[in-house]
């Protein structure tokens, strides 16, 4: 059977783009499919450079491709992944996306005229974009679920989990680079009678107007995390001892001047922070332990206060487990 | 079980075909980038796929390396995957002379069009020699820049059942560039290539 009559109406109907050029780049066919989407007559275009048609298109990035293909005799391609369209042509997909240009795949092919032996390139084009709008919301859910599976449910803090795991990159980094680094370690005073008293419900609006509260006086690079119930701490990276201190103390201050309303009360609550200060020896442990003992003194001297770890805490430890 | 080892003939054969075919793309890649290139004569090896990743862990370990793939059909039954590995430091240096370093194109563009145009001006030529013609798929970057890539490479040759291993080396004119370009190509493609050779070597 002669098929000769098959590629006018293949290419009248083909769901893909057709461009074809010579060897100066010059438009010789584009198919229905293109016309259609670009708004352009063949007659209107032929002869015409490409670039003077599509201005749009990346020009010096594109000519090389397909003076490579020319040259080389071989095939080129261009992906959505990698560029997401040649040319700004609109899309007819259902899907709602915020890109308003079709993401296209892009074939360069090397032709030649069987009779005169004359050269060109053809552009096949696809039609990407279901692929690209999966791809964008996939991405878009797995940055969500990272941030989720970072933060604490209630407080939208760091979580402990990950808290930890920034402790490890910070100790490092403060090794690494000689940097001074200070832990916060703090803790609600007599939050369990807050719970008894005033109900569960009470409890969770403390912790999270508290964690507001404590979030606002930090820097951006301060990593502030949610260790366990009414436990709180802060890494406090390119810190020293004295600035940390400072930090606590502000804490403290604000934290028991700025009563919580609950139900047309205001409920008085405060803080106790230990302090301590990474140095050449410590790991991330000794850190957590240090600034917990402090803690721990702080509850000790009465809490609503600031102490700092020294090495007779945990002497006192000793001495207590003994 | 059916026989995929080539018999010395037969590797004479292909070592010959792919000399003929670097030669033919060494001359295209000349022409377009306008400087002299030379291609060694390249090293073949044909080995089992699942052996491939072993024999690539210590050449490229804990270097920045980048792994693209293109997959290849020819009349035929003839197919496969062809996968090019180069150090990105090396890839650099062919990006400067492709003239990239004027415009903001993405590493990983830059990588695929580099690989294109190594893999096809030197498949073309060997589709020649085979009296065949190769249509490609659009290429992939399996691995730039991340650790597992050994792990990717495993996962590749996974599918595959013969590996045909062609070590390369482009020497420019102010410098040399090494890649290794495997071509991995399942079952019964082999036994397709293994007649093609056994015909060419007829005509002889």
């Amino acid at each position: 059977m002669n098929i000769d009559w098959l590629s006018g109406p293949l290419l009248q109907q083909l769901n893909s783009g057709v461009i074809l050029l010579n060897t100066q780049l010059q438009i010789v066919y584009i198919n229905p499919y293109i016309c259609r989407r670009a708004d352009i007559q063949l007659q209107n275009v032929q002869g015409k450079d490409l670039f003077s048609v599509f201005i749009d298109a990346p020009q010096a990035w594109l000519s090389r491709k397909l003076n490579s293909v020319l040259s080389l005799q071989s095939p080129a391609f261009s992906s959505w992944e990698q560029r997401q369209y040649l040319f700004k042509l609109p899309h007819l997909r259902p899907v709602s996306s915020a890109n308003q240009y079709m993401a296209q795949n892009c074939n360069m092919l090397p032709l030649t005229e069987p009779d005169t032996g004359e050269r060109f390139v053809c552009l096949l084009i696809e039609d990407a974009t279901d692929a690209y709008v999966y791809q964008s919301q996939l991405q878009q859910s797995n940055l969500q679920l990272q941030q989720v599976n970072r933060l604490d449910g209630l407080t939208g803090v760091l979580n402990r989990n990950y808290w930890q795991q920034q402790l490890e990159v910070e100790v490092q980094r403060a090794e690494r680079y000689q940097h001074p680094l200070s832990l916060l370690f703090f803790d609600l005073d007599k939050f369990k009678r807050l719970n008894d008293e005033y109900g569960h419900q009470a409890g969770d609006l403390v912790l999270i107007e508290v964690a507001k509260l404590i979030g606002s006086l930090l820097r951006e690079t301060d990593l502030f995390g949610r260790y366990g119930g009414e436990e709180f701490a802060i890494i406090l990276p390119d810190t020293p001892l004295d600035g940390a201190i400072e930090v606590a103390r502000r804490i403290c201050r604000r934290v028991a001047d700025s009563p919580i309303e609950y139900q047309l009360q205001l409920l008085k609550t405060s803080v106790s922070v230990g302090v301590s200060q990474f140095s050449a020896a410590s790991s991330a442990e000794d850190l957590i332990q240090q600034a917990d003992l402090a803690l721990y003194q702080a509850k000790r001297n009465g809490r609503n206060q600031v102490v700092t770890y020294y090495p007779e805490l945990a002497n006192s430890l000793k001495k207590v487990n003994s | 079980m059916t026989d995929l080892s080539f018999t010395e003939e037969q590797r004479d054969c292909l070592q010959e075909l792919i000399n003929v075919a670097m030669g033919l793309a060494s001359d295209k890649l000349a022409r377009f980038l306008n400087t002299f290139v030379h291609l060694q004569v390249p090293a073949i090896g044909l080995v089992n796929a699942a052996e491939i990743p072993t024999q690539f862990r210590g050449q490229y370990q804990g270097l920045s390396s980048s792994m693209i793939s293109l997959g290849f059909f020819g009349d035929g039954g003839l197919r496969g995957e062809s996968i090019l590995l180069y150090q990105l430091d090396n890839a650099g240096k062919i990006a400067a002379l492709l003239g990239y370093d004027d415009d903001a194109t993405s590493e990983a563009e830059m990588l695929t069009d580099i690989s294109s145009i190594l893999t096809t001006t030197f498949l073309n030529g060997l589709a020649e020699q085979l009296d065949n013609s190769f249509s490609y798929a659009a290429p992939r970057v399996i691995s730039s820049r991340d650790n597992d890539f050994i792990g990717k490479l495993e996962q590749t040759a996974f599918h595959w059942q013969l590996a045909l291993k062609v070590d390369i080396r482009y020497e420019l004119t102010d410098y040399s560039f090494d890649c290794n370009m495997i071509l991995l190509i399942p079952g019964e493609a082999v036994m397709k290539l293994k007649t093609i050779l056994d015909n060419v070597l007829a005509e002889f």
